[in-house]
């Protein structure tokens, strides 16, 4: 019995990240060069860790090098399950991949039973076709990021505050099998507790198991989780919550997509 | 025991004094391989029992790189200190047996307090496997002698330590 209840509340909480997961995969995470090094990195959406699905652009790709300046790919390739974006890193210490949107409004309603979906606010809700029901619109921003370290690691970890952050605090270059690594969550610039997360190693596609770890934050904005195995993993946190502005939204929601590296010990 | 005790003691007192030294001996056997062979790289430090680098005892490689593949060494040590990795670096060895002598010394070249440290010998090796291999041991003023054995990489591995006092 408490095995049926188990299961059906982790299906409910899968149930609503909704959306296709989304990522940014670099070639590598660890880099050693006296000289610099190229870099590659694939853009994409799918349900299914690492393998491609979806195409996605790479339009919004951007670089905060260690020293905090902005950059941009050198050149990019759209393809119809991925973009790939190539980067030359010429600095020692972290940076910052992220390929995030600027925060919009959606509003999501049913007509004669289909769900639709608009990119518009509470305010523009005259647009919708008669007949909408069950309308309800979100004021959300997706963070899809990586870090990648050359040489000596830096905390390349600045926020801007708003919706749903990510801040490590085991350093993404020192996650280690059998270590427990920590991360932070933000919403608004806050400690957010109750945040959802999952991360799922790489490989699902030839295990029967996803093994998706499942946790949900602290009082401390926090999520705790010992690796077993080294490999790549994404971690999907989702938080929502009533809408700040209730002219605009009804809810403020807030995703993070992180790609990261699990080193061998 | 209490022998053990007394030489802790004294060993103290003399270290304290710096006319101790304590000698580590290092052998170890890179293992001979089959089919295309590029030599490994291969990395040794010492751990502290926090599992903090204390010393950085060997590198041997070729293009810098690579020294991120060292995986562990690279994360505890290589990437944080380049002139640290320059003054230990020399060229790649191929398989056989290699013999190397050291003061037990930390990075700054003070002896090592006494205590529970763990040696870490990592070997890398281009289209072929990777090897760590840790050998605790334990610093209380008497000789040692510990031997490890590798399955893959590495063949068998002999650290021995030794004081004298002058």
């Amino acid at each position: 019995m408490k095995k049926t209840i188990a299961i059906v509340l982790a299906s409910l909480l899968s149930f609503q990240l909704a959306a296709h997961s989304r990522w940014v995969l670099p070639s590598h995470f660890t880099l050693s060069s006296e000289e610099g090094e190229w870099i590659m990195m694939d853009v994409t959406a799918s349900n299914e860790t690492f393998n491609v699905d979806k195409p996605m652009g790479s339009d919004k790709v951007m670089i905060t090098k260690p020293d905090g300046s902005k950059s941009r790919p050198s050149s990019s390739y759209r393809g119809h399950r991925k973009s790939v974006v190539d980067f030359f890193m010429d600095d020692a210490g972290t940076y910052k991949v992220t390929n995030n949107g600027e925060p919009s409004y959606m509003t999501r309603f049913k007509l004669n039973d289909k769900r639709q979906r608009r990119w518009i606010s509470k305010s523009d809700l005259g647009q919708l076709p008669k007949g909408a029901t069950d309308i309800e619109t979100r004021y959300g921003l997706a963070r899809i990021e990586s870090y990648i370290t050359m040489n000596n690691p830096t905390d390349n970890f600045v926020t801007d505050g708003r919706l749903l952050e990510l801040v490590p605090v085991t350093h993404p270059s020192d996650i280690a099998q059998e270590e427990p690594a920590t991360f932070k969550l933000l919403f608004n610039g806050k400690a957010q507790s109750g945040v959802m997360v999952e991360i799922t190693r790489e490989g699902v596609r030839y295990r029967n198991d996803p093994q998706t770890i499942t946790l949900t934050s602290n009082a401390k904005g926090e999520v705790s989780f010992t690796p077993v195995h080294a490999g790549r993993y994404l971690l999907i946190a989702e938080h929502e919550q009533k809408a700040a502005n209730q002219k605009l939204a009804d809810k403020d929601a807030g995703e993070v997509f992180l790609s990261f590296e699990v080193l061998l010990n | 025991m209490k022998i053990q005790w007394v030489a802790l003691l004294l060993w103290s007192v003399i270290s304290l004094s710096a006319k101790a030294q304590t000698t580590g001996k290092l052998q170890l056997s890179l293992k001979q391989q089959t089919g295309e062979y590029h030599a490994p790289y291969t990395a040794v430090w010492i751990e502290n029992d926090r599992a903090g680098s204390v010393r950085s005892l060997l590198l041997w490689r070729d293009d810098p790189k690579w020294l991120k593949d060292i995986r562990r060494w690279w994360r505890k040590v290589g990437r944080k200190d380049a002139a640290l990795v320059d003054a230990i670096t020399s060229a790649t060895r191929v398989a056989g047996n290699h013999t190397q002598t050291f003061s037990l010394n930390d990075d700054d070249q003070k002896p090592l307090a006494a205590g529970r440290y763990t040696l870490l010998v990592e070997v890398v090796r281009e289209k072929g496997g990777r090897e760590l291999i840790r050998m605790p041991f334990e610093l209380d003023g008497t000789d040692k002698n510990y031997n490890a054995k590798g399955s893959t990489e590495l063949g068998k591995i002999n650290f021995s330590i030794q004081h004298k006092f002058n």
